[in-house]
C-alpha cells in the first residue's frame, strides 16, 4: 500500500482534512493553515497533495454543494478514511516516542 | 458577454487545456472563490493577475500527468450519433454538400494529375546506382570575349584528359551520337533506330540493366553493337524472350561491308532517362591506327562526356580546377581557335535544367514543372478556402443543435471533434470523387501532356519521403480546413441560440471576404496568364519566319546509295522528274532542314584578315534550287547556279551568306560584300550573294548568321514543295520516283511544318495545362461565390423585406446586394495585376522573340471576371430580391 511515513506537507494536509471534517476542500485547507500556523501555502500544492493522499487511500473525496461564490462550481470535499486515521495515529505515536527521549523536551504525563 | 467583463475567462480557458477532466470543476471553483474574495480586497485587476499566477502554478507535473492520455479522438458511443447527424445534414442540404464535395473533388483531382506529372519529371535518371556521382561535362566557347557556344558538345580528348589529370574522377565515359541506324539484319533492312557510339565505360557509369551479354566488355572491341530489347526483337524475330540467341549475330550498317557483332542486349531505356537510344556501337570503332582523331583530336567537336566522381567529392571544387585545365591543354585560344571553359552539370539537373546547344538529352522546362506544382497548390488552397467559406456560412442552421448539445453537457472540444469529423467525412467523399475524376480524365490528360502516366508508374518511381510528404499535406489540409468551421460552430453560447434571437454571426466576415478576394485574385492571375501564354504561342505560330515552310514534304536521305561521280547527275534527274509530277511545285536538297540545329563553322574570317578576327557561323549545304524553293529573298548579288556545284569538295569556290553573316564579318552594306574573299575550313571562298535573315529555329532563338555553300550528298534529305490540293496524290508518285532513282533505300517522309512546330511542343503543352487549370480555378471560385452570396442574401432577408415595404424596386435591391461583392472582386483584380505582370515578364524572357505586354491583356481578365461573377451571383441575388416581404417579416 503506502509507505510507512508521509512527507511533512502531506502530513499537515492530512491533519487539516481530519480537523475540517465536512468542510475540507482546497481553499478551506489553505485558509486553515494560514490561520492556525501562520503559514502561506499554495493552492496548487494543496490540491496536488490531496490527490496524492487520495491515491494512497488516506482520504476519499466526493463532489459537494455549489454556491454562487464559486460561479456555480461544486466543491470537491475530502474526508479522512480509517486508514488515514490509523496513519496519523501511528505517526503521532512514533513522534512522541522520539521526543520523549530528548531531555530538554520534558513532556508531562510521559514516563 | 465579452471578455472585458470577465477577467477570469481567458485564464480559465488556459487551465481547461491542461487540467484533467475530473479535477477541473473543483480546481476551477477554488480558484474562482479565491478570485472573488481577493477582488474585494485588492480590486479586479490585481485579483486577475493573481489568478493567472495561480493558474500557472497549477501547470505542474502533479496535475498534468494526471490527465488520461487516451488518444480517443471520438468516443465510440457518440460515433453513431455523429454519423447520423452528419448524414441528416447532408440530406437537408443536398445542394450545398454537393457543391462542397464537388469543389473539393475537382481541386483534389487536379492536384493528383499535376502531382503525377511533376513526380514523373522529377524522377528522371534516379534509377542509376551512381546517380549522385554522375556529371555531364559542359563546354562554353568564347571568341573575342563573346560567348559563341554554350553546349554539351566538345572534343574527344576532354573526358580521358580529365580522368588523367584529376584523381577525383573515378571513371569517364564518352559518346558520339550517330543519328538513325540503317542496318541490314538477316537480310532485312531496318531504319530509324537511334544509335550512339559509346565506350566500354558507359555501362559502368550508368546502370542500364543487361538481359544478355557481359556489360563490362560488350563495347570494348571495335565493331561491337548492343541492342535494346525491342530492337533485338525486331531485328532477329526473337519471341521467346531468350536474348542470348542474339549474341554473336551480325548486322551490316549502310554501305559498310564490315560486319558489326551483337555483344549484348539491354532492357529498353525507361521513359524517365535523359538519354534515349535503341542501340549503342562501341566507340573503339571510330578509332584505328590510321585514323585516331576520335581519340586524340583537340579540334574535332562532336563528342559528349560523362564523369563519375569518387564518393565524397565536391564537384564545385573540382570545377574550379578546370580553368587551369583549359589553360594547360588549350593555351587560351591557340589550340582550337576559341577560349574553352568547362563545367560539370550534375545528372539530376540534366533533364529539367539544361539549356545547352547540341544537347542529346531529353529536356523539359524545369521552371514550368515547378510552376505547375504551384498552380496545383493554388487550386488546392482555393478549394479548401471554398469549403471553409461554405461551411461557415451554413453555420447558422446548426446553431440550435450546438446550443442544445452544450446544454446537455458537451464540452467545447467534443463539439470541435464532431465538426472536424464531419469535415473528414466530406473530405473522404471528395477524395473518392477525385479518384473517379482522375481515373476518367487520365487518358485525356496523357494526351495533352504527350506522355504516358499512370498511378502505377508514379508509385514505382516515387521516393518514400515524397509520398509521406504528400500524404501529410493532405491530412493537414483536411484537418485545418475543418478546424476553422468547427471552432466557429462550437463557439455559440447556448442561451443566445436557444432563445431564438440568434441571427447573425458577425465574427469572421473579414476572413470570409479575405478568402473570396484570394480566390478571385488567383483566378484573375490565371486568366491573365492564359491570355498571355496563348498570345505568345499564336505569335510564334503565325510569325513570319522569313522562309516558307508550308506544304513542304521532307524525304529522308538515300544513304544506301553510293556517293560517286554519278551521284550529282542522278540527283538532278531525280529532281527534274519530281517536278514533272503535277502537284510538285519545286524540289531541293540540303544538308539540313529548317527547324533543326545547324552545324557550326568556327574560324570564319575575311580573306585579308588575320586569324585573330575569327568568327563563328552556322553553315548549310544547299543546291541551286534551295533559295527559290524556300522563298528566301535575295538582297544582293546572286544565288547558286548549276555551275557552282562540283563533285569534288576541293573544287567548290562560291558561297552565299545572310545579312547577319556579313555583318558579323564587319561588312555593313551588302553591296560591299559581293566579290569578297572569305576563308574557313582551310579554304578560300568567294562571296557571290547576300540573302535575307530568316528563322532557322523557333522564335525562342534569335536569327543566326549563316553561310551557304553549294553541295550534294547522299546524306542530304530532299525538300519538296507541293500544291495544297495535290498532297495525297503527289506522295505516291514521289515515292515511286524515289524508289526508281535510289533503289535499296527505304522511303520515309514527314511534313516540315509538323517537325518545325515540334519545337513548340513543350510550350503548347504548358499553355494547354494553364488554360485547363484556369477554367478549374474559375469554376471553384464561382462555386464559392454562389455559396457566399446565398448566405449573405439569407442574412439580409429582413433588411430586404423592410426595404421593399418602403418602396425599393427589385433593381435597386439587386444592385445593393451585388455592389458589395463586385467591390471585393475589383479589389482582388487590382491585387492580382502586379502579380500577373511579374509572372508574365518572367516567363516571356525565355523567348528571344516575344509579344509586347499591352494594357488590354490585363484589362480583359478583370472585365471577364467581373462579368462571370455577376452572372454567378445574379441567380441568387435576384431570387432574394423578389421574395415577398410578407413572408420574411412575418416572424419577429
Amino acid at each position: 500500500m503506502s509507505k510507512e511515513y508521509l512527507g511533512e506537507f502531506e502530513e499537515l494536509v492530512l491533519t487539516m482534512v481530519g480537523i475540517l471534517g465536512d468542510e475540507a476542500y482546497g481553499n478551506s485547507i489553505v485558509n486553515e493553515i494560514k490561520e492556525r500556523l501562520g503559514r502561506e501555502s499554495n493552492l496548487s500544492a494543496v490540491h496536488v497533495t490531496l490527490y496524492r493522499l487520495e491515491d494512497k487511500g488516506l482520504v476519499k473525496s466526493q463532489m459537494g454543494g455549489s454556491t454562487n461564490l464559486r460561479g456555480g462550481r461544486r466543491k470537491r470535499i475530502f474526508t479522512i478514511t480509517n486508514a488515514g486515521l490509523a496513519m496519523l495515529r501511528a505517526m503521532k505515536e512514533s513522534r512522541m516516542d522520539l521526543w520523549k527521549l530528548i531531555p530538554q523536551l520534558k513532556i508531562v504525563g510521559s514516563i | 458577454m465579452g471578455k472585458s467583463n470577465d477577467p477570469t475567462k481567458t485564464a480559465l480557458r488556459f487551465l481547461e487545456m491542461f487540467c484533467p477532466r475530473k479535477l477541473y470543476e473543483g480546481i476551477e471553483g477554488d480558484l474562482l472563490e479565491q478570485f472573488y474574495s481577493e477582488e474585494k480586497i485588492i480590486g479586479s485587476r490585481m485579483a486577475g493577475v493573481r489568478l493567472w499566477l495561480a493558474v500557472f502554478r497549477f501547470f505542474r507535473p502533479g496535475i498534468i500527468l494526471r490527465n488520461t492520455f487516451s488518444l480517443q479522438l471520438i468516443s465510440i458511443d457518440m460515433f453513431r450519433n455523429y454519423l447520423t447527424i452528419a448524414f441528416r445534414n447532408v440530406r437537408k442540404n443536398k445542394v450545398f454538400t454537393a457543391i462542397n464535395v464537388f469543389g473539393l473533388g475537382i481541386g483534389l483531382a487536379a492536384c493528383f494529375l499535376i502531382v503525377q506529372f511533376v513526380m514523373f519529371e522529377l524522377s528522371y535518371d534516379k534509377f542509376h546506382d551512381n546517380y549522385e556521382r554522375v556529371y555531364r561535362i559542359t563546354n562554353d566557347r568564347f571568341q573575342h570575349g563573346k560567348l559563341i557556344q554554350h553546349g554539351t558538345i566538345m572534343y574527344p580528348t576532354i573526358g580521358p584528359a580529365m580522368a588523367k589529370d584529376f584523381p577525383e574522377v573515378e571513371a569517364y565515359s564518352r559518346l558520339m551520337p550517330s543519328g538513325d541506324l540503317n542496318v541490314k539484319a538477316d537480310d532485312r533492312i531496318f531504319r530509324g533506330e537511334t544509335c550512339h557510339f559509346a565506350d566500354e565505360h558507359f555501362f559502368y557509369v550508368f546502370s542500364f540493366p543487361f538481359l544478355a551479354g557481359d556489360r563490362t566488355n560488350a563495347l570494348k572491341e571495335r565493331h561491337s553493337m548492343v541492342l535494346s530489347e525491342t530492337t533485338a526483337k525486331k531485328y532477329f524475330q526473337i519471341t521467346d524472350g531468350n536474348y542470348k540467341n542474339a549474341i554473336g549475330k551480325v548486322v551490316y550498317w549502310g554501305l559498310d561491308t564490315q560486319p558489326y557483332k551483337i555483344t549484348g542486349v539491354f532492357e529498353d531505356i525507361p521513359e524517365n532517362s535523359h538519354i534515349q537510344f535503341d542501340a549503342l556501337v562501341s566507340y573503339a570503332t571510330l578509332i584505328s591506327p590510321d585514323e585516331h582523331d576520335a581519340d586524340d583530336s583537340w579540334t574535332w567537336s562532336d563528342m559528349r562526356h560523362y564523369l563519375l566522381l569518387k564518393p565524397g567529392v565536391n564537384y564545385k571544387t573540382l570545377e574550379s580546377k578546370f580553368e587551369d585545365f583549359s589553360q594547360r591543354h588549350f593555351q587560351g585560344d591557340k589550340v582550337s581557335g576559341s577560349v574553352e571553359k568547362f563545367f560539370l552539370q550534375p545528372l539530376k539537373d540534366a533533364h529539367l535544367y539544361s539549356d545547352y546547344e547540341y544537347d542529346i538529352a531529353k529536356t523539359a522546362n524545369g521552371k514550368a514543372v515547378w510552376a505547375l506544382l504551384i498552380v496545383a497548390g493554388f487550386i488546392m488552397v482555393i478549394a479548401w478556402i471554398n469549403y471553409i467559406n461554405l461551411t461557415t456560412s451554413r453555420a447558422l442552421e446548426r446553431a440550435k443543435e450546438v446550443g442544445l448539445r452544450k446544454v446537455m453537457g458537451a464540452f467545447r472540444s467534443q463539439l470541435v471533434k464532431q465538426f472536424i469529423f464531419e469535415s473528414v467525412l466530406i473530405s473522404l467523399f471528395a477524395f473518392i470523387v477525385a479518384l473517379l475524376i482522375t481515373y476518367l480524365a487520365q487518358s485525356s490528360f496523357n494526351q495533352i501532356i504527350d506522355g504516358n502516366l499512370t498511378w502505377w508508374m508514379v508509385f514505382t518511381n516515387i521516393s518514400t519521403s515524397s509520398t509521406l510528404l504528400i500524404i501529410s499535406i493532405l491530412i493537414v489540409g483536411v484537418l485545418l480546413s475543418g478546424f476553422y468551421p468547427a471552432v466557429v460552430l462550437s463557439s455559440y453560447r447556448p442561451i443566445t441560440v436557444l432563445k431564438g434571437k440568434f441571427q447573425r454571426s458577425s465574427s469572421g466576415t473579414w476572413l470570409r471576404k479575405g478568402l473570396v478576394i484570394f480566390q478571385f485574385m488567383a483566378s484573375v492571375t490565371l486568366i491573365t496568364g492564359t491570355i498571355i501564354v496563348s498570345r505568345q504561342l499564336e505569335f510564334m505560330n503565325k510569325a513570319d519566319l522569313g522562309i516558307n515552310i508550308n506544304n513542304t514534304l521532307i524525304v529522308e536521305s538515300p544513304e544506301n546509295t553510293q556517293w560517286d561521280s554519278t551521284f550529282i547527275e542522278r540527283v538532278e534527274s531525280y529532281k527534274s522528274e519530281l517536278m514533272e509530277i503535277p502537284g510538285v511545285i519545286s524540289a531541293t536538297t540540303s544538308n539540313n532542314i529548317p527547324g533543326a540545329r545547324l552545324g557550326r563553322a568556327f574560324n570564319v574570317r575575311l580573306g585579308e584578315q588575320s586569324e585573330s578576327s575569327n568568327v563563328t557561323m552556322s553553315f548549310l549545304g544547299v543546291d541551286y534550287n534551295w533559295f527559290k524553293t524556300y522563298g528566301v529573298p535575295l538582297v544582293e548579288g546572286r544565288t547558286f547556279s548549276t555551275t557552282d556545284h562540283n563533285h569534288d569538295f576541293e573544287k567548290l569556290t562560291n558561297i552565299v551568306m545572310n545579312v547577319s553573316g556579313i555583318q558579323l564579318l564587319g561588312i555593313k552594306d551588302p553591296k560591299d560584300a559581293i566579290g569578297r574573299t572569305v576563308s574557313f575550313w582551310g579554304k578560300t571562298w568567294t562571296l557571290i550573294g547576300v540573302v535575307a535573315d530568316y528563322h532557322q529555329q523557333s522564335l525562342k532563338r534569335p536569327k543566326e548568321a549563316m553561310v551557304f555553300f553549294p553541295a550534294y550528298s547522299s546524306y542530304y534529305p530532299t525538300s519538296i514543295k507541293i500544291q495544297q490540293s495535290e498532297i495525297q496524290n503527289s506522295i505516291t508518285s514521289i515515292e515511286a520516283t524515289f524508289k526508281k532513282f535510289f533503289p535499296g533505300n527505304s522511303f520515309q517522309y514527314t511534313f516540315l511544318e509538323e517537325r518545325f512546330n515540334n519545337q513548340y511542343r513543350d510550350d503548347n503543352r504548358f499553355s494547354t495545362i494553364v488554360s485547363i487549370f484556369t477554367v478549374l480555378a474559375i469554376i471553384i471560385s464561382c462555386l464559392g461565390l454562389i455559396g457566399l452570396s446565398s448566405y449573405t442574401a439569407l442574412q439580409r432577408t429582413k433588411e430586404i423585406g423592410v426595404r421593399k415595404v418602403l418602396g425599393a424596386s427589385v433593381v435597386s435591391i439587386v444592385s445593393l446586394l451585388s455592389i458589395d461583392f463586385l467591390k471585393l472582386i475589383l479589389i482582388a483584380a487590382l491585387l492580382a495585376l502586379p502579380l500577373a505582370y511579374y509572372a508574365s515578364v518572367n516567363w516571356l524572357e525565355t523567348y528571344a522573340y516575344r509579344i509586347g505586354l499591352g494594357v488590354i491583356m490585363f484589362l480583359a481578365p478583370v472585365i471577364a471576371i467581373l462579368f462571370i461573377a455577376a452572372i454567378t451571383m445574379s441567380v441568387q441575388v435576384i431570387k432574394t430580391a423578389m421574395t415577398n416581404p410578407g413572408e420574411t417579416l412575418k416572424h419577429e
